[in-house]
């Protein structure tokens, strides 16, 4: 059932062009990596002689972390979006569908769709140094892992908060521009103490707190997660 | 116009444009009472200002112009309101102008908020005398001024677009660029989104980067993309079909 559901969802929001945004996010944020590099490309490898791999990496972080934070308030906005838009609640509601298998098929759809554009990222990422002519036995396999999945984990709590505001408010404004303002104070997040979940995703790109970080985010996002469904189940459809 | 642009104020009257409004004066006004500046005084408030200004002029007045072009069509996408704004006995023209200047009004609201959170906080502190007015009135100007093409280009998107989201992530997308564009000497000047910050920062013999641009290369990129994303929005908003 949950399946069928999660199809629908994925019915619902193809037409929103929600896929081109899954792939245009990494891709834009490696784009902007190669003008950096290709305008400067001296300068960078110069900066990065002994760690080719680890510079890349490093100007990567910088611009993935903002991408992940309008991207995940975007999605969950879109897919709750559509049934604000036209009644589209009673009708779905209606349906021999549980309310919690409703909030997970579009929770579980969001969270597919952002772990897609992490891979995404890990894959163009690599593309990018391979076109550079890095040499692939010298990839920090780890590094480029930990770097595209560690910020996701650390980040479910505002996966969590998104979904919750996005289905709990009609008005779209709301959630969006909480998403866009979360985005600019994450980008300071690294200046915050560390119990700040904004710090998080940046805690989970360091190797010796990304395990704590990520883990902390998971447990913080199935909280809130679990208190947004609470919240979703007993409201009132309008 | 001026009936017109009291009808913008009452449908802005009820939205969370006053909950965002205080959000950079905030950071300004807490910059000025309680960060350690090293001089206190004159000097003392260009540095407030300076810090405050980056914060704000890099990321959140850029993006804060997106998100109130987008709050005012919200209204009018939300249930048939274009239909019923332009069957009304008015021009389409003047119905885009007014939206651009009721815009261009809470951008100007904005900037002022923010000079006067930042000259409460360093009172506060106890910084007196010394305001340096000139120099603060004419950065905030600036940026000001550097916001009207952006504020063309979202107003465009925000009346194209009829989703909320669409608009604000066309402003991110080009938004996020200025962590990079800003450090450029060579292209910060070109880029309308860095304009805001290059304008908002006042020019001086240690500026670095794109810091020291002269100020009539910087009004002729605000000038030429205010022109071309003004009549680009405005021959379409005329033209398409309701």
């Amino acid at each position: 059932m949950l399946a069928r559901a999660i199809a629908a969802e994925w019915l619902k929001l193809k037409r929103k062009w929600i896929l081109a945004l899954a792939v245009i996010g990494p891709l834009g944020v490696v784009l902007l990596q190669a003008v950096n590099y290709g305008l400067r490309y001296d300068y960078v490898m110069k900066q990065n002689a002994d760690d080719p791999w680890g510079g890349l990496l490093q100007a990567t972080t910088g611009l993935m972390l903002p991408a992940l934070f309008i991207g995940l308030a975007l999605v969950a906005s879109l897919s709750a979006g559509v049934e604000h838009a036209a009644g589209g609640w009673k009708q779905l509601l209606a349906l021999p569908l549980t309310r919690l298998q409703v909030f997970a098929a579009k929770t579980l759809l969001t969270l597919l769709l952002l772990l897609l554009s992490c891979t995404l990222l890990a894959v163009f990422t690599l593309a990018f140094g391979a076109v550079l002519g890095f040499s692939l036995q010298e990839l920090p396999w780890p590094d480029l892992l930990r770097q595209s999945y560690a910020p996701y984990a650390a980040a479910m709590p505002f996966v969590a908060l998104q979904i919750g505001l996005s289905l709990a408010i009609g008005n779209q404004a709301v959630p969006m521009t909480i998403g866009v303002l979360g985005m600019v104070v994450s980008l300071f997040g690294m200046l915050l103490p560390d119990w700040v979940p904004y710090n998080w995703p940046w805690l989970a790109l360091k190797a010796e707190t990304a395990l704590r970080a990520a883990a902390a985010g998971l447990g913080g996002g199935l909280l809130l997660l679990a208190a947004g469904c609470m919240h979703f189940t007993r409201k009132d459809v309008s | 116009m001026r009936r017109l642009l009291s009808a913008e104020w009452l449908k802005l009257r009820r939205s969370i444009v006053w909950l965002l409004l205080p959000v950079s004066p905030l950071i300004a006004f807490a910059v000025a009472w309680k960060a350690p500046l090293e001089a206190i005084g004159g000097a003392g408030w260009m540095e407030a200002y300076i810090i405050s200004a980056n914060v704000h002029g890099l990321m959140f007045l850029p993006l804060l112009v997106g998100i109130f072009a987008a709050l005012l069509c919200r209204f009018e996408h939300a249930s048939g309101g274009w239909k019923q704004l332009l069957a009304l006995p008015v021009r389409p023209g003047a119905v885009y102008l007014s939206k651009l200047a009721a815009l261009a009004g809470l951008v100007a609201l904005l900037q002022l908020l923010l000079g006067a959170a930042l000259l409460a906080g360093g009172l506060l502190r106890g910084m007196d005398g010394g305001v340096p007015w000139a120099e603060l009135g004419r950065a905030l100007l600036g940026g000001w001024v550097a916001c009207l093409p952006l504020a063309a280009l979202q107003l465009w998107a925000s009346f194209a677009w009829s989703s909320f989201a669409a608009p604000l992530v066309l402003g991110t997308v080009f938004t996020l660029p200025n962590m990079l564009v800003v450090n450029s000497e060579r292209f910060a000047p070109w880029y309308p989104w860095a304009q805001p910050l290059l304008a908002m920062m006042p020019r001086s013999e240690e500026g670095f980067g794109a810091f020291n641009v002269p100020a009539e290369s910087l009004f002729l990129v605000i000038g030429g993309s205010f022109a071309l994303f003004l009549a680009a929005g405005w021959l379409h908003f005329r033209r398409r079909a309701v």
